[in-house]
């Protein structure tokens, strides 16, 4: 076959980026059974595991049965996790096996990469939020009460962790590293977050503490969103779950952007 | 091209005054001036660890440089325009373990912005002219040896760049499968893409390049056709020129006496065969 002679075409930077963000896709729906099936089907065993076995015990929390009570904080820990390591993981893989080479070459800035990655992180974390709500509102009966509080809170807790997924993906020497991150710093702060309580059940000083887990707010301003009821001011937690997810897509676009730990 | 067109025309590679020290302190580039005029087949030959990945790394936008101009075709190397015309071809296969052959081509012409249609249609094509019709739907990790470099080579060639950027594309492949690829990269070149390749096969190099540069120490120590390169060190071979100056002589007489005695039962195509 004869070669054909140089292309005149014009970069299309905002069709890298579309590519990009389907690749990410394609990848999250080929390991559809791990990336999205196994997390929902954790977060729905933490639903009914424990909101059968400590229901009885726990009459309500806040002027909700406890089986409804814990929902939106399962959801937030499902969607978080999902977007954490989804970053992580795709970031890390393309370094180790330096595919990622084929995308930084390519006619594409530095924040549209980034921002390549971030939706894909979030398309896994969202279809998981969706999925879970989906299921919960006939299991559980849990309200909605404020949908655009909850949309916000939603897309913020997204953002933030698949920005953190990133940073961690980009500084991760082995796959240790990112798991390290998930279970001994993520999963426990979620937890004392206030998932399965309310930390104003805690009394002083463990319910002041825990106003130092950042963690919390991102529980409680979901919390809000699908129940009206928090333990914090919905303006309090949805600034600081704001201000914590500017300061990690910050960092994480520093690391697109200056090629620091990507490129040598 | 003729000299003509080449004396208007931008260089296709310009490189000037490139420094690159890596973080650990190591010096790879030092003040390297090159430039590789539009429509040739340059050769850049070094010993490893001379700067040649490292010279690649700095026109692809895939390493930090320290200090220099790097320009393709008259544009900044990291502008947009410029990384629109370099395909490279890595020395290690860096493929997408989670797309198969024609999905990484596809999504490879995407990223360098071609559409759905047009995107599909360069990836039949590049299946075809690399012979991979039969692996179109395999993954790239279940790929031998010698279908990852077609795939490597395919993918670099996809979006039509106008310098093909080699990195020891036949290190490692049969001698049928080299002929194959040199064979498509010489059409490739008549039809006006510049090639730059790096090798450790002399003979290729002699065969296949205009003008060839040596590199060691992170700097280019020789530069001219390969007659030009014999004529002036006084060698019958390009491999004797390579000894005397790359090695700087120390070990060019007994490297050379041993490999007369090896290829007396050896393919010459083996030399430089050591991974990089």
């Amino acid at each position: 076959m004869t070669p054909l002679p140089p292309s005149e075409v014009e970069p299309h930077p905002w069709r890298g980026l579309a590519w990009l963000t389907r690749r990410e896709c394609h990848r999250v729906l080929k390991l559809w059974k791990q990336t999205i099936l196994a997390p929902v089907i954790a977060a729905l065993l933490f639903m009914v595991v424990f909101g059968l076995s400590l229901g009885n015990s726990i009459t309500e929390i806040n002027g909700f049965e406890y089986s409804v009570y814990i929902v939106p904080g399962l959801i937030a820990m499902a969607m978080a996790q999902a977007a954490y390591s989804n970053n992580s993981s795709t970031i890390f893989q393309a370094r180790n096996d330096r595919y990622l080479d084929d995308i930084l070459s390519a006619p594409m800035s530095a924040w549209q990469v980034h921002l390549g990655y971030l939706v894909g992180g979030a398309m896994r974390s969202l279809a998981i939020g969706g999925a879970l709500t989906a299921l919960a509102l006939p299991l559980t009966g849990v309200p909605i009460s404020h949908p655009v509080e909850l949309i916000v809170a939603v897309l913020l807790l997204t953002t933030a962790f698949c920005a953190l997924g990133v940073i961690v993906g980009v500084y991760a020497q082995s796959w240790d590293n990112q798991s390290f991150i998930n279970n001994i710093v993520i999963l426990p702060l979620i937890f004392l977050g206030g998932v399965f309580y309310s930390v104003s059940r805690l009394g002083s000083p463990w319910e002041q503490i825990s106003h130092f887990n950042p963690l919390f707010y991102v529980v409680d301003a979901v919390r809000f969103g699908f129940l009206g009821a928090s333990d914090v001011a919905p303006l309090v937690s949805l600034s600081v779950v704001g201000v914590i997810t500017l300061l990690l897509l910050a960092w994480s676009q520093y690391l697109f952007s200056t090629g620091h730990r990507l490129k040598p | 091209m003729t000299p003509d067109l080449a004396s208007r025309s931008p260089a296709a590679l310009g490189i000037k005054g490139l420094t690159k020290r890596y973080g650990d302190g190591t010096l790879a580039v030092e003040n390297l001036d090159l430039e590789v005029p539009a429509g040739s087949f340059f050769g850049l030959l070094g010993p490893n660890g001379a700067g040649k990945t490292t010279l690649i790394g700095a026109v692809c936008n895939l390493i930090r440089i320290t200090s220099g101009e790097v320009s393709v075709f008259g544009n900044s190397a990291t502008s947009m325009k410029a990384r629109r015309m370099i395909g490279i071809a890595e020395q290690e296969p860096n493929l997408d373990k989670f797309l198969t052959v024609y999905e990484t081509l596809l999504y490879h012409g995407g990223y360098y912005g071609m559409d759905q249609a047009e995107a599909d249609e360069r990836a039949g094509q590049m299946i075809d002219a690399f012979d991979l019709s039969d692996k179109r739907d395999v993954e790239a990790p279940k790929l031998s040896g010698g279908m990852r470099r077609r795939l490597l080579l395919a993918r670099a060639l996809l979006h039509r760049p106008n310098l093909v950027i080699l990195d020891e594309p036949t290190a490692g492949v049969d001698l049928e499968l080299r002929h194959e690829l040199w064979s498509y990269i010489r059409k490739l070149h008549e039809q006006g893409t510049t090639i730059l390749l790096t090798t450790h096969y002399l003979e290729e190099a002699e065969s296949l390049c205009d003008e060839i540069a040596l590199i060691s120490g992170g700097r280019i120590i020789a530069r001219d056709s390969a007659e030009g390169l014999k004529r002036s060190h006084g060698a019958e071979t390009l491999e004797q020129v390579y000894l005397k100056t790359v090695a700087g002589g120390r070990i060019g007489l007994a490297a050379e006496a041993e490999r007369q005695a090896r290829s007396r039962d050896m393919d010459p195509m083996d030399l430089g065969d050591e991974p990089e």
